[in-house]
């Protein structure tokens, strides 16, 4: 596997309320921008791409200088070779899908990529097959975020920008955009900085988050860890936390799906609503951080349909919450269970201790991953 | 039915076209400018341009008179040669072109302004050059704006009398146009000729309201989509 290129941005660049002032190495694939917004995140994408001047500092993408103000020097963004993806889309009104997406295609050829054969595997990784002939204005908001995204990679870029992209989508629109961008994550061997103020999204996208606030870095580290810190955690919770785990599925039946949690073979197997894709596809659960109970012992008699071993890994007070980060067996990733102050004390909880998660399979939303879905 | 009206008319949807050309390089050019960028002197030259539409026709072709005077700033004697302007019909042409300008350049620059500044970046980050980017993304996008400056740059030409008449003269045959030659016809008291002429001034002018009227309806429509 190829290593990543190094992305350096050292800017400041005074805004109406506050300057942006960050200081970002970064040599991760996928890099998240979290914040609220006015947070100065779509700035400072904006800067890395080159669409907004007046910064000082320096931006360095591998052997480039793309920014060195004190030399004078500022690449324009039609040649620092990125793909950009705004929030709303902005796909061309005059042209129509398949010619979007080949607009990017001069830019691809001079880059040595082979441009029909990279088409070829955005629109399967997209599923957009269907959508080439349409003119625009006739999309839906999820089918626009997917052409931009395709526009954007079929352009042969060397760096991925992501402006929230699944902001502008509504609840459902999301379910079904996300996969999507897993699927670019994982098959397209692109880095990629992802701006976004939805902790779902970052935490299914990125390896390394960075927080924003006002212009500054307040957080940075693994998205999980991140975005559970005192600081961030009001900001993500915000928008309701949810613990984002990879999982495959296991089968079918008539009324639910059984999902294994992890990428292994020893994950603890959950029971979630009925799924439609075929059994070993990987799929995304999202499990709402409040929505989880815990017990001490194996409960009997309950109609919450999981219940799975966990180990206490550790306990944090945000006001009146507390944030307790369990692992369960397997492998998989830590998952984050809110309680209240009160409920903690009775359970006498902290870490080392050995309990129950308990999950309802209605609380589970499952980030699916529909392409490969017959009909 | 003289043969010179026949004459002028052909000559004068001759001039006009070339006029709208000679117009709508530089006028759209200007127009992308003003609407794109902010500069010092910059609400000066809008004003500038604009003139023409607000000044009597016969004042700027007194002014252009003076200007291409043999004396003037464009004359033989400043220039070292002659551009024998004045009544001909590159005094037609130019007379034309300057009063069809400040049309052409406000139209243009409405269309501009419509479209949003941010397909440019987008095209930009697609790896396209800002000259690319004007030729294949601002003007297809400005298209419909722009066939209507045209158009209107176009009439206003066609139309023209005033300017034309002290700079060019209305020589039958050499330098009459459309509108001089209804005025001529209508003083020499040839009716049928000057009621032809109107005929011919009232299709054209329909035609083109006509055509701008569809387009900006759709523009409309197609901005209201798009947003």
């Amino acid at each position: 596997m190829s290593t990543t290129p190094h992305l350096s941005v050292r800017v400041r660049l005074p805004l109406d309320r506050f300057d942006l002032d960050v200081d970002i190495e970064t040599t991760h694939r996928v890099t998240g921008i979290f914040g609220v917004s006015g947070s100065g995140k779509t700035t400072l994408l904006e800067t890395v791409a080159g669409l907004r001047r007046g910064a000082k500092g320096t931006i360095r993408f591998g052997e480039e200088a793309w920014l060195d103000s004190s030399r004078r020097h500022w690449l324009p963004p039609e040649r620092r070779g990125i793909g950009y993806v705004p929030q709303d889309s902005l796909l061309f009104p005059h042209l129509d899908v398949l010619e979007n997406l080949r607009s990017g295609r001069g830019r691809a050829l001079r880059g040595g990529h082979d441009f029909d054969r990279t088409l070829e595997s955005v629109v399967r990784v997209l599923d957009i097959g269907a959508l080439l002939g349409r003119e625009v204005n006739t999309l839906s908001g999820g089918e626009r975020q997917r052409v931009s995204l395709g526009r954007a990679l079929c352009s042969g870029p060397s760096l991925l920008l992501l402006d929230e992209p699944l902001a502008s989508l509504d609840v459902g629109m999301r379910r079904k955009v996300l996969p999507f961008l897993y699927r670019v994550q994982a098959e397209f061997a692109l880095p990629m900085l992802v701006v976004s103020h939805n902790p779902v999204e970052v935490q299914a996208l990125c390896e390394d988050l960075i927080v924003l606030r006002e212009g500054h870095i307040i957080a940075r580290g693994e998205p999980r860890t991140v975005l559970t810190r005192p600081e961030v955690f009001p900001l993500a919770e915000h928008e309701g936390f949810e613990n984002i785990l990879p999982g495959h599925l296991v089968e079918t039946r008539s009324d639910a799906s059984m999902v294994r949690i992890g990428h292994g073979a020893d994950g603890p197997v959950v029971v979630v609503s009925r799924s439609h894709l075929a059994a070993g596809s990987r799929l995304l659960l999202g499990i709402p951080a409040d929505e989880i109970m815990l017990a001490l012992e194996r409960p009997n008699g309950l109609s919450a349909r999981n219940v799975v071993p966990a180990h206490v890994e550790e306990v944090q007070s945000i006001g009146d919450l507390r944030l307790i980060t369990v692992r369960v067996p397997g492998g998989a990733p830590p998952l984050v269970v809110e309680v209240t102050a009160d409920a903690l004390a009775e359970l006498h909880c902290e870490p080392g201790t050995d309990l129950f998660i308990i999950i309802k399979a209605s609380a589970v939303t499952l980030y699916e991953d529909r392409s490969g879905e017959e009909g | 039915m003289t043969e010179t009206t026949l004459e002028a008319l052909k000559t004068t949807l001759m001039w006009a076209s070339l006029s709208t050309v000679l117009v709508m390089i530089p006028g759209v050019m200007l127009a992308y400018v003003l609407a794109r960028y902010d500069f010092a002197g910059k609400k000066a030259i809008s004003t500038l341009f604009s003139l023409p539409l607000v000044l009597p026709p016969t004042a700027v072709g007194y002014l252009l008179l003076q200007l291409f005077a043999t004396d003037g700033l464009f004359g033989s004697e400043t220039l070292g040669f002659d551009l024998d302007v004045i009544l001909t019909w590159k005094g037609v042409v130019i007379a034309c072109s300057v009063m069809a300008t400040p049309l052409v350049v406000r139209t243009a620059r409405v269309s501009f302004e419509g479209v949003d500044p941010r397909y440019e970046d987008m095209a930009r980050t697609l790896g396209h050059g800002r000259f690319i980017t004007f030729i294949n993304y601002t003007l297809p996008l400005a298209a419909r704006g722009l066939l209507t400056a045209m158009i209107l740059g176009f009439t206003r030409a066609v139309g023209e009398f005033g300017a034309t008449i002290v700079l060019a003269g209305n020589i039958p045959g050499r330098t009459q146009t459309l509108s001089a030659a209804i005025y001529s016809a209508q003083q020499a008291g040839r009716e049928d000729e000057a009621n032809f002429l109107l005929g011919v001034a009232l299709a054209v002018g329909f035609a083109a309201i006509f055509i701008t009227e569809y387009l900006s309806q759709k523009q409309a429509a197609a901005g209201l989509t798009r947003r």
